[in-house]
């Protein structure tokens, strides 16, 4: 395979095209995701009723309902080419680099496509005070960042095991508690109005090293 | 065999010093000797964890099953010693803070290690066919040890804890009593070469198992 830079980039927009195209037709991992989450927004409004004086609680609730809406379908993106049996071919016209980059970027689109949905909804539900939006939008972005950088990873690998949709919430959700962790105590503080860099940095940190060993391991995530 | 039986009286021997000689620190008061057991088996854990972590990237670059074997070993003893790690801090917690688990940095952190590397395991299991295992297991254990260096060395100095300095802290000295300084190296040094010693074990076992089913 020739490691030429414009013909790289071309081939990942085209299979960040073709994912985009063929979630489209189907819809099924954004149904399924969007369901999730609206689904659960509406036990915890049901549970906790609104509660604009908690902002503890009220990050927590977020984190989690986004977490867990990803996970429940972000691991489609190559567990569907393997049920299919289109991987081989995938395969034969790109670097496992440039699949992986594109499902990357698709798994992305998709979970800024569930946020827009989600957390808009959220807000309103839940009745949750005035956020500060730059600092809210960080963090939010940079842990949107990390969920997909290790999504990818662990999805590909998962793809290849024996009991792949029950394993891959197990193997990811680990990785991902740091983000969950740091995630919330952002838009904690994003809402008490204290400083949020501690947290930024951390995730910023988290999401730049998930990504850079990434790109190390995907040309060893298949055998030649 | 006389590897062994020197391990053996070598932290057989530290543990009667630390035990009976060496003095107390006074914050701590009889809590002290958890000391011996608590940070060292930390420092195992990181060892452990890294060491599978260099031997997932030799099997990456060489393909040998060998390296595949230190992986998985070193990650099992790694999280057992985690284990070990977690429950004497929690006990030492209890005296010290008042309560077993609080959710302190510390804490959440070392919790989360041995999340992901349960993980792991659970990863190892459920692959079919050796080489497979193998490649796929690496690939984790490298993500897995991205996550290790953030969770145990910059959670607890970016969020406030009640957990004391770390061994190499700030003012870059070390506050001992010098006896205890002295069991505490040796302790360390010992659980080191206890490593050693199973690692070794675990090793040859998954090489006879590898062995027999061919």
């Amino acid at each position: 395979m020739p490691l030429d830079a414009s013909s790289s980039t071309a081939t990942v927009w085209a299979i960040l095209r073709k994912e985009c195209r063929s979630e489209w037709r189907t819809r099924y991992g954004l149904n399924a995701a969007v369901l999730f989450a609206v689904t659960a927004l509406t036990a915890v409004t049901f549970a906790a009723g609104r509660m604009p004086d908690q902002p503890g609680m009220l990050a927590a609730l977020l984190w989690i309902t986004l977490l867990f809406a990803a996970l429940s379908s972000m691991s489609h993106a190559f567990v569907r080419e393997v049920e299919s049996r289109t991987l081989l071919l995938l395969r034969l016209v790109a670097s496992p680099t440039e699949i992986a980059l594109g499902k990357l970027l698709f798994n992305l689109v998709f979970l800024c496509v569930v946020e827009v949905i989600t957390v808009p909804l959220f807000l309103v539900l839940t009745g949750a005070p005035p956020v500060r939006w730059a600092p809210f939008l960080l963090i939010l972005g940079l842990g949107t960042l990390s969920l997909a950088a290790s999504s990818t990873l662990v999805g590909a690998v998962i793809a290849q095991t024996r009991s792949r949709g029950a394993l891959f919430a197990g193997v990811s959700l680990p990785l991902l508690l740091p983000v969950l962790a740091s995630g919330v105590a952002g838009t904690r503080a994003q809402w008490d109005g204290m400083p949020i860099d501690a947290d930024a940095r951390l995730l910023a940190a988290y999401a730049v090293a998930l990504f850079g060993v990434s790109l190390l391991l995907y040309d060893h995530l298949w055998e030649d | 065999m006389i590897w062994r039986i020197l391990i053996f009286l070598w932290i057989a021997t530290t543990m009667v010093v630390a035990l009976l000689g060496a003095p107390l620190v006074p914050v701590l008061q009889e809590t002290t000797r958890v000391l011996y057991f608590h940070i060292p088996s930390a420092w195992v854990t990181v060892l452990a964890l890294g060491w599978s972590m260099i031997n997932s990237v030799l099997y990456l670059i060489r393909r040998d099953m060998r390296n595949d074997d230190h992986a998985a070993a070193a990650a099992e003893l790694g999280l057992v010693f985690c284990i070990v790690a977690t429950v004497t801090g929690s006990i030492w917690a209890k005296s010290m803070w008042g309560s077993w688990w609080n959710w302190d940095p510390r804490e959440t952190s070392i919790f989360f290690v041995l999340l992901i590397y349960g993980a792991y395991l659970a990863l190892r299991g459920s692959i079919e066919g050796e080489e497979k295992r193998a490649r796929l297991s690496a690939v984790y254990s490298i993500v897995a040890f991205v996550a290790v260096p953030p969770l145990i060395f910059v959670v607890p100095r970016i969020y406030s804890t009640l957990h004391p300095d770390p061994i190499i802290n700030g003012s870059g000295k070390i506050d001992m009593d010098p006896m205890i300084r002295w069991c505490f190296f040796s302790m360390l040094l010992g659980f080191t070469f206890l490593f050693t010693w199973l690692q070794s074990l675990r090793v040859r076992v998954s090489r006879l198992e590898r062995r027999l089913a061919t």
